[in-house]
């Protein structure tokens, strides 16, 4: 590598290694992957709906199953607790950049709370709904579309319950906080999943 | 490890600028031997191992045509049973394009994706050996079922054959975690290849300098992102039929099984481009190399690429004309699908347009492009054929099909992989391929291809159905198979020689040098095998040809035309040419 000095003329005589990387695009690796990752979620998601469009509207099949019923209200009230789970970390984030530490701490420990509580009533839904996946078609797309969605939101509460630590233990600062952007990201996209799920399985 | 950087000894010399430091605590030793590649997070090493790794399973699928060209050597043959013979058909196809083609292109993107975009790995290194890993888990899981029960269903696995009433066997299972394991390796890599691609790529290359084969890598990781997802969810609703008791493909309880075909060739039509994009990419790249003028059209090729990845989403019920479906659903997919011939022509008359007048070097990889270009042209044909839905529902499940697709798939991915192969083997080795060997595996390889699957066509005019373990001697069906035989064999010679041809080049071939083909694109521009960090510097790039531009540079000061000297002074002296002050 040496021998390369001489030549060098404008080269910098004194950068050994690789040449700096170039920085082709303003996006975030990392962000851009979370968002790619997410758009393959979307696909997930859309085949499962395709499974509920052909069993609910092409099998013209009746919903909910005769002599089923669905909670909407409970499911109704755990909807409310799931997205307001997206305003607290909304909350943490905002709280990071102005560099308040109370904030952030505050903010991801109750969206991690509302996360939990979540995923409990729906465990709950699930013990006293009355039907299981194995009784009926639309049985099983129910119990698909929404543990599909429940299992996003156990990962999600994973990712969430890492920041949380980490920002207990004094992680994060203004400058530095993509360790919470990137999961904050997801965790939005499976609240509006929910969204989704619930007019689809619930209220139409 | 890129977090130990020390400060370079010589920098004493003038006043240095500050460079920031870390100071390494420990500095690991760099492993070498066999642990230098299980740990391996480089690019290139890791492409070594996709390559390597899917080459393994092309010959394990190769073996399984081979034994089911024999049964179907003779009429009513009794070689293999017939479960034996479904068992076959189901790991030859399965093997072929998830262990075969589709990582494949995984593993040249790898190797040359980050050399031709000037980057020094791949954005998440660490994840992409993790794809490598689970394509290896895949491969391990599907083949284990050998040692039980192999599945029966074929490679798309229609319900309910495939459910716990029909086949209750684990071999399906197998086949379920393989679509789940190669498929979190692909999403992981396409992933990977998008970010790498956006934000990696060197000073001056734009979009519209990006070369061909990164054009169609960028784009097969689109289409593997959008459709591995629904197969993926497709056949952990068939997990759950087969063990949780659910009814998602079960029509007795409300269930359907068009919902498993729907949602299969929404993956299942955009894979077969996912397969063959990049080794247009390839072919490319090879055609302007060898005819020694520039690509034809690049705009319009790389447009091409995106419009075929945009209409091989609406296309996919082609695939299911002779299921019951309304009139103007099969006129839509009839129409969408003739729709899809007409990029795919325009890249087939720009390959032929920069072939035109070009000064043709008859090497290797050109012959196994153009190679490629007529057979692929046969098979787009016969595509367009079976897109006409009253045509395709005499022909749905006989053997023309079997051609079509082995027309489209051997004769364009197959010999594309081989065309890349022999264009790349001296950059990742350091050493040429022995042409002698190379043009005769050509020329095995294409008289034994069309021998085998050209009489399908016919076999399948006659009436013979695929997948069936046997046939009565009815007609010339007898010696059409056996034609079709003979070929498969000499088809395989063909691919044995390659397979010599690389082992013996691995030692004796002739040393390549940076730069043995006078390519145009940035991997040329560095050593042969590139270093760990791939380039010492990095030119600014300023056409679709930067290799053409760097080569001119250089013959302008008055230097020996090719930068045949080691690395240091190949890779920095045109850099200093290049600079824009010192032109002219
Ligand atoms: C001009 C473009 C093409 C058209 C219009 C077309 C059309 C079709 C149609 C209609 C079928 C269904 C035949 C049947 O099962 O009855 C088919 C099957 C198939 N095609 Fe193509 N095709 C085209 C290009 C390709 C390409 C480029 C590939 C792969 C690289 C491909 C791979 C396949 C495969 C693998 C099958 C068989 C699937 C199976 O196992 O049932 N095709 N094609
Ligand atoms: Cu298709």
């Amino acid at each position: 590598m040496d021998a390369a000095v001489p030549l060098a003329g404008a080269h910098d005589t004194h950068h050994h290694g690789p040449p700096e990387a170039n920085r082709s695009s303003r996006v975030d690796p990392q962000l851009l992957g979370m968002l790619l990752f997410i758009i393959s979620e979307i696909m997930v998601f859309a085949a499962f709906f395709t499974a509920y469009f052909f069993i609910r509207i092409v099998g013209e099949n009746e919903w909910p199953a005769r002599g089923t019923e669905l909670p909407v209200l409970v499911a109704g009230v755990n909807t409310a607790i799931l997205l307001s789970s997206s305003l607290t970390l909304h909350w943490a984030q905002t709280s990071v950049k102005n560099g308040n530490r109370f904030g952030l701490k505050a903010g991801m420990f109750t969206t991690f709370l509302l996360g939990a509580t979540f995923l409990l009533v729906q465990v709950n839904e699930y013990v006293h709904i009355g039907f299981s996946p194995a009784d009926h078609a639309q049985g099983s797309v129910f119990y698909g579309l929404t543990g599909l969605h429940g299992a996003h939101v156990f990962i999600g509460l994973l990712l969430l319950g890492v920041v949380t630590v980490r920002s207990f233990r004094g992680h994060f600062s203004k400058e530095e906080h993509r360790g919470l952007e990137i999961p904050g990201i997801y965790w939005h996209f499976v609240d509006v999943m929910w969204i989704v799920v619930y007019t689809t399985i619930y209220i139409i | 490890m890129a977090t130990t950087e020390t400060p370079a000894p010589s920098s004493t010399a003038a006043a240095p600028p500050a460079l920031p430091q870390i100071v390494a605590h420990k500095v690991e030793r760099p492993n070498t031997g066999w642990t230098s590649w299980v740990t391996t997070t480089d690019h290139k090493k890791i492409g070594i191992m996709y390559l390597v790794l899917t080459f393994v399973f092309f010959i394990l699928g190769g073996v399984e045509a081979l034994l089911i060209r024999l049964q179907l050597a003779q009429a009513d043959n009794t070689l293999l049973s017939p479960q034996t013979y479904n068992e076959l058909f189901t790991m030859h196809g399965t093997t072929m394009i998830f262990l075969f083609v589709v990582p494949i292109w995984a593993g040249f993107g790898n190797y040359f994706v980050p050399l031709m975009i000037g980057a020094r790995d791949m954005a998440f290194p660490k994840l992409n050996a993790m794809s490598f890993w689970m394509l290896l888990m895949g491969g391990i899981v599907f083949y284990a079922s050998i040692f039980f029960s192999p599945p029966e269903c074929g490679w798309t696995c229609y319900s309910p054959l495939s459910s716990s009433n029909y086949l209750p066997t684990s071999g399906v299972d197998a086949w379920i975690f393989l679509i789940h394991l190669t498929g979190i390796s692909s999403l992981i890599g396409a992933i990977n290849f998008y970010a790498t691609i956006a934000n990696m790529r060197a000073p001056g290359l734009g979009w519209g300098r990006l070369p061909l084969f990164v054009w169609t890598i960028l784009t097969y990781s689109i289409l593997l992102i959008l459709a591995l997802p629904v197969i993926a969810a497709a056949v952990t609703l068939l997990l759950t039929d087969r063990h949780f008791g659910t009814h998602f493909y079960d029509p007795s309880s409300g269930g359907s099984p068009l919902l498993w075909q729907h949602l299969f060739w929404f993956f299942g039509h955009p894979e077969v481009y996912i397969m063959i994009l990049p080794g247009f990419g390839v072919v490319s790249e090879v055609l302007p190399v060898f005819a020694r003028k520039p690509i034809f059209g690049y705009k319009a090729i790389a447009a091409a690429t995106v419009v075929i990845a945009f209409l091989g989403l609406l296309v996919w019920a082609h695939h299911m004309f002779a299921t019951p479906s309304p009139t103007i659903v099969l006129v839509f997919f009839m129409m969408s699908s003739f729709l899809i011939a007409v990029p795919t022509g325009v890249k087939i008359f720009n390959w032929i347009a920069t072939l035109w007048r070009g000064t043709i070097e008859y090497k290797t990889p050109l012959l196994f492009s153009v190679g490629f270009i007529g057979t692929f042209l046969i098979g787009g044909i016969t595509g367009v054929f079976l897109a006409i839905f009253p045509v395709d529902w005499q022909l749905t499940d006989t053997y023309f099909v079997v051609a079509h697709l082995h027309y489209v798939l051997v004769g364009g991915s197959v010999f594309t992989i081989f065309a890349g192969l022999y264009y790349w083997f001296p950059k990742m080795t350091g050493r040429m391929m022995f042409e002698g060997l190379g043009k005769t595996s050509f020329w095995l390889m294409l008289v034994g291809f069309h021998t085998t699957f050209f009489v399908q066509h016919a076999i399948g005019l006659d009436g013979m159905p695929r997948r069936v373990y046997e046939y009565p001697d009815v007609g010339n069906l007898e010696l059409y198979n056996q034609i079709s035989t003979v070929g498969s064999f000499i088809l395989a010679t063909g691919i044995g020689v390659t397979v010599f041809n690389v082992y013996r080049s691995l030692k004796k071939g002739p040393i390549a040098g940076p730069d043995p083909w006078k390519g145009n694109t940035l991997e040329w521009y560095t050593q042969s095998p590139p270093p760990a960090n791939n380039f010492d510097s990095v030119p600014r790039i300023r056409s679709v040809e930067p290799m053409k531009d760097i080569r001119r540079q250089v013959a302008r000061q008055g230097e020996p035309a090719e930068p045949q000297v080691p690395i240091a002074s190949a890779s920095t002296a045109p850099e200093q040419g290049l600079q824009p002050s010192s032109g002219g």
